[in-house]
């Protein structure tokens, strides 16, 4: 039974926090335990990009579509998320040209993410695939266990609280670390992002026909000499130093047909960046 | 397979992950918002005592200023985050569930300030702000960002790192405000925990980076905060008052400098 404790002029519930500071770095190393809880483990996050894939439209859009529903067929539990691709860009563009705030843009950002979750889910409704709103966070587990192909919502909602970034007015929580964080609170093992390049390279691809593919590397060997051209959003990288569950991001090209069923089989097809010990 | 639909733009074709070059000259949305946090075990907690008096001293200046009222968990927020680090339940968890406290503090500021005009507000009625100040309304909202299950793991523990001092500063710096209020209980920022070492010595005027580098065991005010001042955009100082003498809130408004100022150096 839990007491109420009074006489500083406040009332507390004792707890092991009571009367505490919560910055105090004693208090704050008490919360702390090697291990997590893992709330929904046996799922795989893909995300589907959306300037990589949705802005070709049908010719990338239709067999991967097939895919999925193959995937699904094949009982990989998977959860969805989709990027926003051009139009997230230009609706940035025009937000840096009106000096809109950064927390004004990120609130503005994801709506055209939502557009391609629509179209998506449009694509795989037959195939059982359902749109989760930020409000539904916790009917996932009904829609997995009743096999369907949950597509969750990829910007984070950090909203007009978008902090300021380090660099620059543009927010810096995108779709790709949006969908990492999903994977990570519910204790996922493993992220798949869907692009349109074989994986991640030394220097982007579509600029340089020199640049060398990295086929498997490490969460620390990529911190200690990040390529300056990324595929996937910095802030993923950053928050995986700290996250606990995630142990793999695979980087696979959507327009070459059964590379994401291969990776979702556990193929090191694309690029396999794994979090080893040394990595924290 | 088919070229890429591209929508012509200064970004078209960028891969978004960092580094842009692009022009830009801010907006300011409301500068003239004053955003006052009402601390949660520092004040909430307290009840009538400590919450009647600055409830009366706000219906005595609400005309002067635009106000916006925050509020902080306190005791049962601490409760919340005890029992699920028990569980060893991740971060993001515990910002959702850290956000539910401060909503009811939330609330019970409004039904104490309904016939003065306070009206509850979530963070998604954020754009109806303009309407609240035009009926001469004191809007009143949790203090914790939407961040919820989408916060980051924590660098050590499970305590999240943005909370209602963070989403109070970052209400600030959306609505383009210079400085940002926060009400608590002691007399600002001491260097040491004034309620545990009473020869704790307390500080008028610190900048952030300085106080970041001093690494302190403790702090008034959660260390993200000093991490956002240091590269806001509009925020340039933020205030830690004493809402427990009467008067305070009154001078700190008005602009006077008392209690800590934590200024962007």
């Amino acid at each position: 039974m839990n007491k109420l404790l009074t006489g500083d002029g406040r009332t507390h519930i004792e707890s092991s926090l009571m009367r505490e500071s919560l910055q105090d770095r004693d208090v704050i190393k008490r919360t702390h335990s090697a291990n997590e809880y893992e709330i929904l483990p046996d799922c795989v996050l893909v995300g589907v990009g959306g300037h990589s894939i949705f802005d070709r439209g049908r010719s990338a859009l239709l067999p991967l579509v097939e895919e999925l529903a193959k995937a699904r067929a094949a009982k990989h539990k998977m959860v969805l998320g989709v990027g926003g691709g051009t139009r997230v860009r230009h609706t940035l563009a025009i937000a840096l040209d009106l000096g809109l705030p950064t927390g004004g843009i990120a609130q503005l950002v994801g709506a055209m993410e939502e557009c391609n979750a629509v179209f998506l889910n449009a694509l795989l409704a037959k195939h059982g695939s359902i749109v989760m709103q930020r409000e539904h966070f916790w009917e996932l587990p009904l829609y997995l266990n009743s096999g369907m192909l949950p597509i969750v919502i990829s910007i984070p909602p950090y909203h007009f609280w978008e902090p300021p970034p380090e660099d620059g007015p543009l927010p810096a929580h995108g779709s790709d670390f949006g969908l990492f964080i999903h994977a990570e609170v519910l204790g996922m093992k493993r992220v798949i992002f869907v692009k349109d390049e074989d994986g991640l390279y030394d220097r982007d691809p579509k600029k340089h026909a020199d640049a060398k593919l990295i086929e498997r590397t490490t969460l620390g060997a990529l911190l200690a000499d990040m390529p300056r051209e990324l595929i996937l959003d910095r802030q993923l990288f950053d928050c995986w130093r700290t996250a606990r569950h995630v142990k793999e991001v695979q980087i696979v090209n959507g327009c070459k047909p059964g590379m994401l069923l291969a990776a979702l089989e556990g193929e090191p097809v694309g690029t396999v960046i794994t979090k080893e010990a040394a990595d924290v | 397979m088919s070229e890429r639909q591209l929508i012509p733009s200064a970004l078209a074709g960028s891969p978004l992950t960092g580094g842009e070059q692009v022009a830009y000259e801010g907006v300011a949305m409301m500068p003239s918002v004053k955003v006052i946090k009402i601390g949660g075990q520092s004040v909430m907690d307290r009840g009538r005592a400590a919450l009647f008096p600055l409830l009366e001293e706000i219906g005595r200046i609400k005309d002067q200023h635009r106000l916006l009222l925050t509020t902080g968990g306190g005791t049962r927020a601490r409760h919340v985050y005890s029992v699920a680090s028990d569980l060893e339940l991740p971060t993001g968890l515990l910002a959702a569930l850290g956000g539910y406290v401060p909503r009811q503090n939330a609330r019970m500021l409004q039904m104490l300030l309904a016939e003065q005009g306070g009206i509850f507000m979530m963070t998604d009625d954020f754009e109806k702000l303009p309407l609240y100040f035009r009926l001469g309304c004191i809007p009143i909202m949790t203090g914790m960002p939407p961040f919820g299950y989408w916060e980051k793991p924590s660098e050590e523990g499970r305590i999240p790192a943005n909370r209602t001092d963070a989403g109070t500063f970052l209400t600030a710096e959306a609505l383009g405000a210079k400085r940002v209020w926060f009400a608590k209980d002691e007399e600002g920022l001491f260097d040491d925990d004034p309620k545990k070492n009473a020869a704790a010595k307390q500080l008028p005027r610190i900048g952030a980076k300085e106080l970041l580098s001093r690494g302190l065991k403790d702090l008034i005010i959660e260390r993200s905060v000093l991490e956002y001042l240091t590269r806001a955009r509009y925020v340039r100082e933020i205030q830690v008052f004493n809402a427990l003498v009467p008067g305070n809130l009154t001078r700190a408004l008005a602009g006077e400098d008392i209690g800590t100022i934590i200024y962007r150096d």
